[in-house]
């Protein structure tokens, strides 16, 4: 059974189908990789996954199941649960990282505070517990000066910092699935190689799924065991990463293959020039 | 601007960063001093200086100076100015200090939970303070009083009821922005509450701006009971630095020292109190910390 299963989802916002009839599953422990243009519906799909979309928007989750194996073997319909259902749920089952680190963590509360909220919300720590395992979480995610680090606001920290953190928040409460909506785009290419590491290194010693949303192959290419292609609210295309990659099925998906440059492609020419795009005009 | 292996300063944090940021700000300093100065001698004054602000102790019309008089001199009744100052700012800031608590509470429940929830709780409650945001502000407050009858308390609740509307709007504009960050949405994901979300992850971000808000609403509520009293709507036998402008203000031109020194209470205090307001935006402020 796998750890979570999509199927038919479709979410609209008042006349617009932002996410129609989606479907894929995601095995334990496996990276799944969503691809596709802004604007596709990557976003809103992880947010419905998480049950965030409905609130304070016109979205309106219109149609489908969204099935999460929970650690006792029952399977639940995120769709269906209540409030408090879904707040358990959220952090502790299905955690998630957001795009803009500078902007996803509370600028008025030190970083380290901001770890130990999710584990007293799901573990009940008493502050002292939490501030030490988040104490923890900066070593597990390779946060370097920790004990100083910690008391800091996110004012304080550069980007690929903030990320770590996140991705600490994230982790801390051990979720099963783990969401990343465009974790690197934000940050430089140095850093989101790093970044990548990371959270490839952690989920070999976690066992966390991952949900990667992303614009970039190249990124997919580096983490994925699956691909999701998505385009105009649809699942265009999915597969293992090699198939994806050597034999993609869909004029898109070889259209967002080659839109990735290749290196050595330039080789013998003086000045740069535009790279052909599948199915451009030109 | 910290990865490059250059040795990062230890920040206070907390309450401690705070105050060390509000006592860097010289006037915001210069503000609580004086402040603290004022409350201080309308607490301890009165019993210390002995004399009524309600007898006759001189004269009337005695100036400041004069041979015997009292210190601040006297008004159109022989009354002691300074006795006045002393009794009048207990009146005066006792009605500020619980309109400024009234008006923010009030305001920040209806203004978050309108700009937090929106839709219809957001109409209701937009709707429900506009009947106080469409009304005069004085007249208002003149027919508060008018029904309840004077009295501190009954001035207070009328001052309070046409100040909160600008509280809850300014509340709701903060959370309106605010809702919107990721950061919110990050704490959601999480698995924060409602509650939690309003009041531990916005709120505080919502501060600086309510709390100079606040100050305002100080100052705002001396003035607007100063007027009441200028006007004697209030109760005759409550002395209070307006009243005292107020009752002495036909002998202004020719007795100066009548008006002068409660208008220059009102206009230290209110002062002191905005300037403690500007140094508290910037002690909230966690970007500006460690400077």
């Amino acid at each position: 059974m796998a750890l979570l299963a999509v199927d038919n989802l479709t979410v609209t916002f008042d006349e617009f189908t932002a996410v129609d009839s989606v479907g894929f599953t995601i095995e334990p422990g496996e990276t799944l990789g969503v691809v596709g243009e802004s604007g596709s519906g990557k976003s809103v799909t992880a947010l419905s996954i998480m049950r965030l979309i409905e609130m304070g928007t016109r979205a309106k989750i219109a149609d489908g199941r969204v099935e999460l194996e929970m650690p006792d073997g029952s399977i639940l319909d995120l769709l269906t649960q209540d409030e408090p259902t879904m707040r358990s749920i959220r952090g502790n089952q299905i955690a998630m990282i957001f795009q803009e680190p500078l902007t996803s963590l509370n600028p008025v509360y030190p970083v380290g505070e901001q770890i130990a909220e999710a584990l007293r919300i799901h573990e009940g720590l008493g502050r002292k517990a939490a501030m030490a395992r988040a104490r923890e979480m900066f070593d597990l995610v390779r946060i370097p000066e920790a004990d100083k680090r910690i008391g800091q606001y996110p004012h304080e920290m550069s980007g690929g910092m903030r990320q770590r953190v996140m991705i600490a928040i994230a982790l801390c409460c051990g979720p099963r699935l783990l969401i990343a909506d465009e974790p690197t785009t934000a940050l430089d290419v140095t850093i989101q190689a790093q970044i990548l590491g990371l959270i490839k290194q952690l989920q070999v010693e976690t066992g966390t799924a991952v949900i990667l949303i992303t614009h970039d192959m190249g990124v997919i290419a580096e983490v994925a065991d699956r691909v999701v292609v998505m385009n105009q609210s649809r699942v265009v295309e999915q597969g293992p990463v090699e198939q994806i990659f050597h034999s993609p099925r869909e004029p898109y998906t070889q259209g967002l293959l080659s839109a990735v440059p290749r290196l050595g492609s330039m080789a013998g020419k003086d000045e740069p020039e535009a790279f052909h795009l599948a199915g451009s005009l030109r | 601007m910290t990865d490059f292996g250059i040795a990062i300063e230890p920040v206070e944090t907390g309450s401690r960063g705070a105050v060390r940021m509000f006592l860097r700000n010289k006037a915001a300093v210069l503000g609580l001093v004086v402040f603290t100065l004022i409350v201080l001698v309308t607490v301890f004054g009165p019993g210390l200086y002995g004399v009524s602000a309600k007898k006759m102790v001189a004269p009337p019309f005695l100036g400041p100076g004069d041979d015997l008089g009292p210190l601040f001199g006297t008004d159109y009744l022989g009354r002691d100015i300074l006795a006045g100052i002393l009794t009048g700012g207990r009146t005066t800031l006792l009605v500020a200090a619980v309109t400024a608590l009234m008006t923010m509470t009030f305001g920040l429940v209806v203004g978050s939970l309108a700009g937090y929830f929106g839709r219809w709780i957001d109409t209701l409650l937009m709707r429900f303070t506009e009947i106080f945001q469409v009304m005069p502000s004085l007249l208002f407050a003149l027919v508060v009083i008018f029904l309840l009858g004077p009295g501190t308390r009954n001035e207070t609740l009328a001052i309070g009821l046409t100040l909160w509307p600008g509280a809850a709007r300014l509340t709701r504009a903060e959370f309106l922005r605010l809702r919107e960050m990721e950061f919110v949405k990050a704490s959601r994901a999480i698995g924060c509450g409602d509650l939690r979300i309003m009041f531990r992850t916005i709120l505080p971000n919502a501060m600086p701006p309510l709390l100079t808000w606040t100050t305002l609403i100080v100052v705002i509520a001396i003035l607007f009971h100063a007027g009441l009293a200028f006007l004697g709507l209030v109760d005759i036998n409550t002395v209070s630095w307006g009243s005292m402008m107020g009752k002495n203000r036909g002998y202004a031109i020719n007795a100066w020292w009548t008006v002068a020194f409660p208008g220059a209470a009102i206009i230290t205090t209110g002062l002191s109190i905005a300037l403690i307001g500007d140094g508290l935006q910037d002690a909230f402020n966690p970007k500006l910390r460690g400077r």
